[in-house]
């Protein structure tokens, strides 16, 4: 009935049922080709805009860098960051499961012997920027088999850093160089009244707590093992051994707080940013243009590195940098390593620096910083950075996480005074050479 | 005219069709099939086959940085004998499975009662009870590592003002302390569950068994062991097994209080350290094995108690 009774038109019944399919195809057709149409946009926009995914601990690298690198190169970066705590579990189920964390990852010194073993990273020797090869001395850290698996990016090693102003107060003119010295300066800021626990240290079972003790040790001019590899801390007259006494007798007489063991690094921190202890003596330059930022700390101005004190005459510290690595399941390598060589450029190193306080890796970039004077506490840093070495001479080994692990529980132990320090080493050594005898 | 054979066949017999699986699928043990296949198949694919696979592997050595994945027969098993870290984990796991179950079903019990007989602002008081519940475990021990703080925790602050201590004591540094202290966070979270599962069973006791108790001259301790108990049995067992459960898997709270601890890490926390620090993932499946008969094992007796208590024969 419609159509053809109605006189509007003069289109025969079948012309206008062909017209109304061809309108109903028509309009079909619109309906299917809009998403298509969008999708194949979607897929092209995808295409040009190259994107990879970073993975880093704390606040990864500033806005900023990310956005300069974005616009040098057309690589949208997706930047993840977790605590430290949590790092190593998320990059190591992905790893194990065979898939990528991330395009670029975070690498500690202190996984490469795993990694390496595993076969997880991508080698960087050929596509690293030859400059980067040649200017960063503590690449060999992050090297396994012959191969570069990290681009150092952070110049993390160990020393202490001070409240100049708790030991004006006390009545200290220089920061200690001795032990002697340095238990001395605590003595005398806790009677003094000026911070009821004047030594800031991690005691928890972590690794801030083990690489706190390899500290001590360098301190009292010990090593962890001798040339053969056995553990070299066992002997009462060794510096491993001594590190031990050192703390257990600084936790009894109150130099360090008796809750520090349940602390890490982040609570060191934060209780030296809130002027309640005076020394930590298991820090790094890096964290100084933090407690030096009156919005995020109660003591700016007052803090400062300073060498690791010794019984020697002679400092001795050991690095324990952080690197930037490509897993092999990556899927986008090529824009990862642009990533990487892109950020270990020696501008972009002083620019991080002056961000947020990451030292640069490269010799140039360091020497650019102290030249300007930018480099906090640079005489300092530069004093230490001679003296940095490797804790062990070939490379991370394989079997130092359940080391490592061992030295904190046994540290841990020796703190809460349930181990004496005998039991302690002896612990430790067993630890060591189960860990070893497995590989 | 039909035969004699014919006579005999039951009527019908020939013309009935055989039913199709519309009307096979549309049969009560047909829809019953159908309806737990998609739980079936996620039971299979998120737990059975993933039990097995780490039952199969722990049987191994699988550790990423070794080349191979050899057969070690029982090896990962018996070394969980010869290692103080694992023995001293159980010996703490042991502690919290006793110390939270027992607190848990106690006060879950009370509190359960307490909600049963409240006439007014029941579920304004069931709302507050189970917040803890509610809340995320490492939230939850987040809160009370604050209350536990030596310097400015709650805690201290409170026995310090009531004379009971005369100095702020650090709990994490003594094993007694630090195990009561981490029982009682999972206690907080955990007992509300109870309350709830127990409330549920108390609410269907019908009100004239008491009445009749009481006419009996039934105390309230006596109505409570003859009448209460024996008939929240079932959900006795049941907030038992759930207990049980989760204090074999305490980690959150233990590993936020004290971190890594010997004194307090019980032995989800060796399992994590061995599998994902160490990278000894068979050893650590063994334990996870291990830890996954033990709570079976202990949960048994309790359901085969309720099997006992309820089944219908």
């Amino acid at each position: 009935m419609s159509g053809s009774g109605s006189g509007k038109n003069d289109k025969t019944p079948n012309m206008e049922l062909e017209m109304r399919f061809s309108d109903h195809f028509r309009a079909r057709r619109c309906v299917l080709g809009l998403p298509l149409a969008l999708s194949a946009a979607l897929v092209a926009a995808m295409a040009q805009a190259e994107e990879i995914t970073v993975l880093l601990p704390g606040g990864g690298y500033p806005a900023s860098v990310i956005e300069e690198f974005t616009a040098e190169t057309g690589i949208e970066v997706d930047q993840q960051t977790l605590a430290w705590d949590q790092l190593h579990t998320r990059i190591i189920t992905a790893l194990v499961a065979g898939t990528a964390p991330a395009d670029v990852i975070e690498l500690d010194w202190s996984w490469v012997g795993q990694f390496g073993a595993a076969g997880w990273l991508e080698p960087l020797d050929d596509v690293l920027d030859p400059s980067a090869l040649e200017q960063v001395s503590v690449l060999p850290i992050f090297q396994a088999g012959g191969k570069t698996l990290g681009a150092p990016y952070n110049n993390d090693f160990k020393m202490m850093v001070v409240n100049t102003a708790h030991l004006e107060k006390a009545g200290i003119t220089a920061p200690p160089t001795t032990v002697d010295e340095l238990l001395a300066a605590g003595r005398a800021v806790k009677e003094a009244g000026i911070t009821e626990h004047p030594f800031g240290l991690p005691l928890s079972v972590g690794e801030a707590t083990s690489t706190a003790w390899y500290l001590i040790t360098m301190m009292y001019g010990g090593d962890l093992f001798d040339a053969d590899g056995n553990p070299a801390f066992t002997d009462p007259e060794s510096g491993g051994y001594k590190a031990l006494e050192f703390i257990r007798t600084a936790v009894e007489e109150g130099l360090i707080d008796p809750a520090s063991t349940a602390y890490g690094n982040p609570e060191v921190r934060e209780a030296f940013k809130a002027g309640d202890i005076s020394f930590i003596l298991s820090d790094g330059p890096g964290p100084l243009s933090t407690y030096n930022d009156p919005e995020k700390s109660a003591i700016a101005g007052q803090s400062a590195a300073s060498v690791v004190p010794n019984v020697s005459g002679e400092t001795r510290t050991y690095g324990l940098p952080e690197a930037l690595a490509v897993p092999s399941a990556s899927g986008s390598k090529d824009a990862a390593v642009k990533f990487i060589n892109f950020v270990m450029s020696k501008e972009m190193q002083e620019n991080v620096y002056t961000l947020d306080g990451t030292l640069p890796t490269r010799k140039d970039a360091l020497a650019d910083l102290n030249a300007a004077g930018t480099l906090e506490s640079g005489d300092a840093i530069v004093a230490q950075v001679g003296a940095v070495g490797p804790l062990f001479d070939g490379g991370t080994p394989p079997w130092y996480p359940p080391f490592s692990n061992a030295a904190a529980a046994a540290v841990n132990a020796v703190a809460i005074g349930q181990m004496s320090v005998d039991e302690a080493v002896a612990s430790i050594a067993r630890a060591a050479e189960d860990a070893r005898a497995e590989y | 005219m039909s035969t004699p054979d014919a006579a005999l066949a039951p009527p019908f017999a020939a013309e009935v069709p055989k039913p199709g699986l519309l009307q096979r699928v549309s049969s009560d043990a047909g829809l019953g099939i159908v309806l737990a296949l998609p739980v079936v198949i996620l039971m299979a694919a998120f737990v059975f086959v993933p039990v097995a696979l780490t039952a199969w592997d722990s049987f191994h050595r699988v550790t990423p940085m070794l080349p191979g994945e050899p057969f070690v027969g029982f090896r990962n098993y018996t070394r969980m004998l010869s290692d103080p870290a694992v023995r001293n984990a159980w010996w703490n796991t042991w502690f919290y499975v006793a110390a939270a179950v027992s607190l848990e079903l106690v006060l879950g019990l009370g509190a359960a009662l307490l909600l049963n007989g409240m006439k007014h602002g029941r579920r304004w008081l069931l709302a507050a009870v189970i917040l803890p519940w509610a809340l995320p475990p490492v939230v939850n021990a987040m809160v009370w590592s604050w209350i536990y703080n030596p310097h400015y925790g709650l805690l201290n602050g409170l026995l310090m003002r009531f004379g009971l201590i005369g100095e702020a004591r650090v709990w994490m540094n003594d094993q007694a302390s630090a195990l009561i202290c981490v029982t009682l966070v999972h206690v907080w979270r955990m007992m509300p569950l109870n309350a709830v599962i127990l409330l549920a069973a108390l609410q269907t006791i019908p009100r004239e068994l008491y009445e009749a108790a009481e006419v009996d001259g039934a105390g309230r301790l006596k109505t409570l062991r003859l009448v209460t108990l024996p008939l929240i049995s079932g959900a006795l067992g049941i907030a038992l097994t759930q207990s049980t459960i989760t204090a074999f898997n305490i980690f959150d709270e233990a590993w936020i209080l004290a971190k890594a601890s010997a004194l307090t890490r019980p032995i989800q926390g060796q399992i994590y350290m061995t599998a994902f620090q160490d990278l000894k993932f068979s050893y650590g499946m063994a334990m996870s094995i291990t830890v996954m008969l033990v709570s079976i094992l202990v949960s048994s007796v309790y359901v085969l108690r309720i099997y006992r208590e309820t089944r219908f024969d």
